[in-house]
Formats: structure tokens, sequence, C-alpha cells
């Protein structure tokens, strides 16, 4: 009834032109790569290497070891070094392994590949979680959880939707790895047990649609689904809601649906194949405050300066530089930062002055709201320090998406206002 | 380098509340400058020109007072103005002023839309009421009889709703329907605004096709309008179809009285409706059902302005009622819907059974004929006034004709600066000692009153009067008491005269 609740989502201005049709550019390291010791908000990390061991790429350097089972292999090849608080694109210092590298690349077999199509689903499952395949989609989630134990699943979706304005390197990165992909799908939708599977994507991506709808004719089991240019389209609950015209509580497998991002059945697709676990990423490189944006190919735990740097600097003295996209991604205040093993962009714009204005009232942020919200009144209850009303409104549904900033003509922060709203109710919960 | 920090996102429509304001200005300066010309061409330059003074006194004040306000609060003028668009009040506010209105009432009108409606409350973002709403209702609670007589002639008596209000808003007869229409040139007339009005209002098809525009632009929401338009309509037609008037009648309700340019231009003010979709569904809606319910049965003729501002109170708690997680409530929101609508329908049913047509009172036409039924007074009851001059005295045979001065009822008072006595002659038959005649040769006394006395039937009340019975009486014109007494002194006078 988006009648009564609003369309829930905006067509944005999506500035992909500036590097969806550019070759992804392979960028290296200068002299070392700063490993991070966490794996998104988890911080209890094994550390299997000590200072001076000599490495390769794909070596095992560390695991996560609380309730979820998370390696960390290595990007580069070299020799192990000290470990360093530095600034993290979670926005907090974060404990970072350095290794030299030593320019060569060496390469080691992470773990044994295995073929899909003989393996069991439980065999599967359990590589998916040796190999350490996290969510592609920017929260670095296990992948291999959502397998584990799948009931009257019906439909696997492949997310290759890339709502976010100027990022492209879903698109580039499955452009060029077109067969990887197929491979990483079907092994996917033999675990998920699902009978088919769909690959979303925007209906404005005309040539991959048809490049698409070519290599899965006669496939019967996987056809692509056409979604409107919208944001937040990417987002799990949306996408799953255009598909079936469903909601669902808290996760997608209570309505028959697993999703998966292109990128993790990409990388899927390569651990069973080769071996090899994640140890470069696709990331794109964009935004008014970059002279040249360019996605580039490189190994993770390379720092955004020197990347920033190799591919033709900045456009601006005076930027924002934004870990992900412009609408989700957090700035963080330097670029001495790295590109961890879940990144997929690193935004730059220039910081041009917002000038806020008082609330009109309009309500476009609630008929925008993807989960549901209404944003004005949260901040009205935010702004009176009413817990109560903030939990009457449930400000705990609010994803961040940041469409209702987006689409706010008097220019306020009213995510910010709903994320404060949050925050206050898991203080009040906890 | 310079590496800054700012909450997400960091992406931004270029979409701006000024830009909102910008289109929205614009769309009520079409609307204004369409009834300008309308002036202009059917009525001539003055009313154009009035109709530009009154915009500019609007605006003038309204922009006036909020610079004052910054100034008073040390606030950046540009900035303030520029988030605070006065100029959206003043436009909306004077878009629903006749042309009949003096100045000064669109003076205070506009200082009070803008200083009681808007500023006392926080400004912008703040006020509970619609601004322009609150000028016009205190403008015509309190200067509702405020009109120039320059312009007076135009709307005196004339909109449309008025005329209506006079038969109960039920015409039932088609051939009165259509008598009762083409007064304003039938429905398509009053569809293009053909006819004098509010300043913005009249043009409903131009209202309409703003409206449209602005909803395309997402300026405005599309759902506001059509709720209000739509339940109007079929208000109008519930109490068309229990009556058996014709489609004339819904269609009349939406042409009438400012009902479109509410729609698109008051209604849709963000910052005094609700802020949730069925929030706002609900306002609409509340609306229509009021300004039905005022038009059909109320004792005022117009509906729209009084009913926003009555829902605009009602804004705070629709938007409470509806708080809550949409996606666990879009149920509830549709059951709310329902109720109030069936009640809205139930209500508007009633209240249609109840409305009849109301035969018009036939306003008399000021008397001008003499009224005979005033006290008699005796002719030769007392002496001849001195003030009675015997200017000519001609015989001819039997008959002797008096020229006589009076003074009349221009003497008696400060009526004149400079007052002239009537001049009367009186013939009188001395053979038959009867009267012959009266009459007038010059009149100089008060128009409208005195003259009553120069007709025949008070005149020839004389004719045939004995000259010497003391008790022959004529009857006073009511209403000329004194000049009908001075006429009887100047017979009286000729009388005394002839008898001589």
């Amino acid at each position: 009834m988006s009648f009564l609740t609003g369309p829930g989502r905006e067509h944005l201005n999506g500035h992909k032109e500036e590097t969806l049709h550019n070759e992804i550019v392979r960028v290296k390291p200068k002299k070392e790569v700063f490993v991070p010791l966490n794996n998104g908000s988890a911080t209890k990390v094994d550390v299997y290497v000590n200072e001076g061991d000599k490495v390769l790429v794909g070596t095992l350097l560390a695991r996560r070891n609380d309730h979820f089972n998370v390696p960390i292999y290595s990007p580069v090849s070299g020799v192990v070094g000290a470990k360093k608080n530095m600034m993290h694109s979670v926005l907090k210092p974060q404990e970072h392994l350095i290794i030299e590298d030593d320019g060569k690349y060496e390469k080691v077999e992470s773990f044994k590949p295995i073929d899909y199509t003989v393996a069991s689903r439980e065999e599967l499952v359990n590589f998916m979680m040796e190999a350490g395949i996290v969510g592609c989609g920017g929260a670095g989630f296990p992948s291999y959880l959502k397998y584990k134990n799948p009931v009257d699943i019906n439909t696997l979706i492949i997310n290759a939707v890339e709502c976010e304005p100027y990022i492209t390197s879903d698109y580039r990165f499955t452009k060029e790895s077109l067969d990887d992909m197929l491979v990483g799908v079907r092994a996917l939708l033999k675990m998920s047990t699902a009978p088919k599977a769909i690959i979303a994507i925007k209906k404005s991506k005309k040539e991959m649609c048809e490049q698409l709808e070519a290599v899965l004719k006669g496939d019967p089991s996987i056809s692509v689904f056409k979604t409107p240019d919208v944001y937040p389209m990417g987002w799990e609950r949306t996408l799953v809601y255009e598909y079936c015209k469903k909601r669902y509580n808290r996760l997608p497998s209570e309505i028959g649906i697993i999703v998966n991002n292109v990128t993790t059945a990409i990388a899927f697709a390569r651990a069973l194949q080769y071996g090899e676990g994640i140890v470069e990423k696709v990331v794109t490189f964009s935004g008014d405050g970059l002279k040249s944006p360019t996605n580039v190919r490189v190994p993770f735990g390379t720092k955004v300066s020197e990347i920033v740097a190799q591919i033709g600097g900045y456009a601006s003295e005076d930027v924002l530089v934004i870990a992900g996209g412009p609408m989700m991604g957090k700035t963080i205040p330097t670029d001495e930062f790295v590109i961890t093993n879940y990144s997929n962009a690193i935004t730059i714009l220039k910081n041009i002055k917002v000038d806020p204005m008082e609330c009109m009232r309009c309500g476009r942020c609630n008929d925008a709201c993807p989960a549901g919200l209404l944003p004005v009144r949260i901040n009205n209850a935010e702004k009176m320090k009413d817990s109560d009303w903030m939990q009457k409104l449930r400000a705990d549904q609010c994803i961040e998406c940041g469409l209702c900033t987006y689409v706010c003509p008097s220019k306020i922060d009213v995510t910010e206002g709903v994320r404060r709203a949050k925050r206050a109710l898991a203080l009040r919960k906890g | 380098m310079k590496f800054n920090f700012r909450v997400s996102p960091n992406y931004r429509t270029p979409l701006s509340t000024q830009r909102i304001m910008t289109e929205l200005t614009i769309g009520i300066a079409l609307a204004l400058a369409y009834t300008v010309y309308f002036y202009f061409t059917k009525f001539g330059s003055d009313y154009g020109v009035h109709a530009i003074l009154m915009i500019a006194t609007s605006l003038g004040t309204a922009i006036g007072v909020e610079i004052l306000w910054a100034l008073f609060y040390k606030k950046n003028i540009w900035r303030h103005l520029n988030t605070s668009f006065p100029w959206v009040t003043a436009l909306l506010y004077v878009g629903m002023m006749g042309i009949n209105k003096p100045l000064y009432v669109i003076f205070v009108g506009s200082f009070i839309a803008i200083f009681i409606g808007k500023l006392v409350f926080g400004g912008f973002g703040h006020n509970i009421f619609n601004p322009a709403g609150v000028g016009r209702a205190v403008s015509v609670l309190s200067f509702g009889g405020f009109i120039t007589n320059k312009f007076a002639d135009v709307i005196t008596g004339a909109t449309p709703n008025q005329l209506m209000e006079k038969v109960g808003w039920v015409i039932t007869d088609p051939k009165l329907a259509t008598e009762f229409l083409d007064q304003f040139g039938g429905l398509w007339s009053m569809a293009t605004g053909w006819y004098a009005g509010g300043l913005g209002e009249t043009n409903t098809l131009l209202i309409l096709a703003i409206g449209i525009y602005l909803g395309f632009r997402k300026i405005i929401d599309w759902r506001v309008p059509v709720v209000f338009l739509g339940s109007l309509f079929a208000f109008a037609s519930i109490l068309a179809l229990i009556k058996g008037m014709g489609i004339w009648y819904p269609m009349f309700h939406l042409l009438t009285g400012g009902a479109m340019f509410g729609a698109i231009f008051m209604l849709t003010d963000p910052v005094t409706s609700p802020t949730s979709i069925p929030g706002r569904i609900i306002f609409a809606f509340g609306v229509a059902f009021l300004t039905f319910i005022i038009r059909v049965k109320g004792s005022l003729p117009e509906g729209v302005i009084r009913s926003i501002l009555f829902m605009n109170m009602m804004t705070p708690l629709i938007d409470t009622a509806l708080d809550g997680w949409t996606f666990e409530k879009t149920k509830k929101y549709a059951m709310t819907l329902a109720t109030v609508f069936v009640l809205g329908f139930a209500g508007a049913t009633a209240f249609g059974v109840q409305a009849n047509y109301i035969a018009p009172v036939v306003e008399k036409e000021p008397e001008i004929v003499i009224n005979l039924k005033g006290e008699p007074i005796v002719v030769l009851a007392e002496g001849v006034s001195p003030s009675a001059i015997i200017v000519s005295e001609t015989a001819e045979g039997d008959v002797t004709t008096f020229v006589v001065n009076i003074n009349g009822y221009a003497f008696q008072s400060d009526h004149s600066d400079d007052p002239q006595p009537n001049t009367l002659e009186v013939k009188v038959n001395t053979a038959t000692q009867t009267v012959e005649s009266v009459s007038y040769v010059t009149f100089s006394d008060s128009a409208n009153i005195g003259d009553k006395t120069n007709s025949d039937v008070f005149l020839s009340q004389f004719v045939g009067l004995s000259i010497v019975d003391e008790t022959a009486s004529v009857d006073v014109v009511s209403g000329a008491t004194i000049t009908s007494q001075s006429v009887v002194r100047a017979v009286r006078a000729a009388i005394a005269a002839a008898l001589d």
C-alpha cells in the first residue's frame, strides 16, 4: 500500500557515467599494506603469524574467533611487520598488521579448490566458511550463515542492483568476470536448495541486461530481474519487496528467500576454482573531488592516500573522503586509512557548505523512508528526548540509508536525528 | 589538503525549499495576473490599477513586517527573508480578497497574516494556522462591511456564493438553475473566471492547470487537492441526487468561492497540515466535509478558509494519532481512513437531506411613490406664513394665477449653505371659490425627499378644495412632511390673497 505509506524510494542522479565505461585499473601499494585485524565491528581476532615471518599471497594471517569464523589471508607476498593502531573505515582506530610488500605477488593456495558440481551441499557451506567469504554489500556479514539451515527456500536473489550513487565496482567487476559469476551463482543455488535464482539489476543498465540474458539463454533456473533505477533498490528488504511484494520480520529466509551480493558470488567462484580467499578488491574511486574517477583493483590493506596519488590526485584542496558511497558511507577525516576486504568504494567530494533552514513539515522524508518510518516525527521526538515516543515510532528500524536527508528540501540532517534516536533506544535497552 | 568530517549522507536532492516556494509564488502570481488582466479589460484601468495597488500593499506590508522582525532580532535580513517567504503569504492573502476592499484593509490583513498568523508562533515552520487564512478570516470578520465606494458596484451582493447562500444552496427547478447560472455567464464563464471575485480565486481552470503542474513537479502532494475536490464533488453529488439536481450542482461547488484556490494553494501548505500521507488525506477530507456543511447549513456563505483553519487546529491530533511504524500500521491506516470516509459521507448525507430551497425574498426598491397615508394637515387652519411671498398675481376671467415663493426644507436645517425657496403656481377660481390647480415652477429643495411632493398624486389633492372651508385638508407626503407643509403654506397665502 505505497499509496498510504509513500513510495519508500527515490530516483537519484547516480553519476555512474564517470566510471561505468572504463576498464578497471590495477594499483599496487607503495611498499607496505596494513591488514585490519577486525571484521566489521568484531575485533576478537587470533593472529597466526609473527613479526619477521615470510608470507605469500593467500597465507592465512588471522581468524576471527568469536561465534563467527572468518579467516584473513595475506593480500601480498613479503615480510610481516609490527602491529599498528590506525584509522579504519568504520571511523574508529583499529589494530592493523603491517606487511612489507616485496612486489613479487607470489601466490600460495589458501585451501584446496573443489568442484561444486560433485561436492555436497554441506561440503560447500563448510568450504565457504573456510574460504572466509563475507558479504560484499558493504557490511561484511559472513555469507555461509545464510546457507547453514535453509528451510523452504524458493528463490535465491543475486543482488547486482548497486544503487548507491557513483559506485560502479560491482558492475565493472561482474562485466569482467561473467564466467566466474555464473559458477558462483550455480554453486550458491545448489547450497540454497532453491529451485531458481534471479539476478537483480537496474533496468537502466541495458548493456549488462542484454549481456546477461544472452549468457543465461537455455538455463531456466537463472533469470534476469530488472528493477527500477531508484534508491535504495539494492537494500535487501526493498529488493525482496520489489520482487514478491512481501515483507519479512528479521531475515528474508522467513519468506523463502536468500539474498547475496553479486561480488560475493564471484569471490566464492574464485575460491572454488582457484583456492583463493579475498585478497584483492575492485573499488570505485569517484566523486567530484577527484581529477579522474577510476575503478581500481588493489590488494586489500592498501592505503587510500596511495591509491588517490596513483590515479591522478584530488581536484580540490577541501574535500570529504567517504568510505563507501555518498549516501551510506562514513566520512573519514583523513586519507590515511586502508581498503578492507569488503570495501567497494571510496567517494571523494568537494566540501560544499550546507545551510539548513527550519523544517517546514513537508513530510517528504516520511514518504521516502524505505523502512516505513516517519523521520520528521522521530526527529521531533529526539529533540524532546522522549524515548517512549521514539520507541513508538520504531526508530530502531532505521537502516541509515540516508534517503530522508537526501530528500529534505530544507537541507536538515534528518538521518542524523534518527541515528541519535536509535542510539538513545539502544542505550535504554542496554 | 583539508579533510572534513560530516555526518552521512553527503548527497542531497537539488530541490530546495527556496525553489519549492519560488515555483509556488509563480503559480499564485499567474492566477493573480489573470485577474488583474480581467479588471483592466472588463472594468477599465481604474480597477486594474486598484488591483495592482492591493497586491503591492499586501506584498509591501508582509515584507516590511518581516524586515522589522529581522532587525529587531538582529538577524541577517536577506537570509531571514529567504527562509521565511513572506511574499507567498502576501500573495495568497490578497488572492482571497475582493477588488472592493480599500487598501488599508489589505494593509491590516497582511500585517495580521504575517505577524499574528506566523511570527508570533516562532516564524516559518512553527505556525499552527495557515497565515494567509488568518489574515483573510480577520479581514472578513473585522472589515466585512468596509468597502471602497469607488469599486463597490462590482461585487456588492454579486458573488455566486452569496447568491447561492440566499437560496439555501439548493435550486431544484431546472429553469431557475439556468437563470441562476446565467447571472455569471454560465458554468464555463465561472470556470474561466470571467466574473468578479477574489483577486486570485476566480479562474478555476487556470488554477487547476497550475495545480497539475505543481503536482507533477512534486511541489505539492497531489493527494491533497484530489481528495479535497473529489470529496466535495461527491458530497455535492449526493445532495444533487437527493434533491434531483443536475451535474451542474457539484460542478458549481468546485467552481465557486475559492474551492480550487484553496485546494491547490492553501490546503497544500506543508507547515499547517499533517506530515504523513494518511494524515494529509484525512486533513483534506475533513476540509471538504466542513466546507460542504458550512455551505449547505452554515450561516456564512463561504466555508473553505474556515474549514482549513479548523483542520489546521486538528493537525497535531492527526499526526499523533498516526504515529508509529507505517509497515505495522498500514492496515490500521486503511481502517481509519475507511471509518473517516464512511462517517463523513453519512454526515454529509444527513446534512444534505435537510437542505432546502429558500425562495429568495425580492428586495423592494427604495420607495419613490408617494405615500398619502401621512398625517393630514388642514389647509386653512393657520394664518399666512410670513415666508410665503406672492411674486405675481394675474387674473384671467374668474381664474386668478398666483406665483408664490415659499421656503422649503432647505431653510429648516443645515441641509444647505445657500438655501433657495421653491416657487409654486397656484390658480384660484374666484367664481366657484375653489382651487383650480397647484404646480411647481421651480423646485430648489432637497432631492429624493422633498421632490416627492412634486407629483400629481400630492398636488392634485388641492384641486377643487373650497377656499372658504376651514376644515378642508390634504395628506402629507410621508417622509417629506416639511416640504408638504410648505406647499400648503404657499396655497394658503394664495387663497388669502384671493379672498382679499
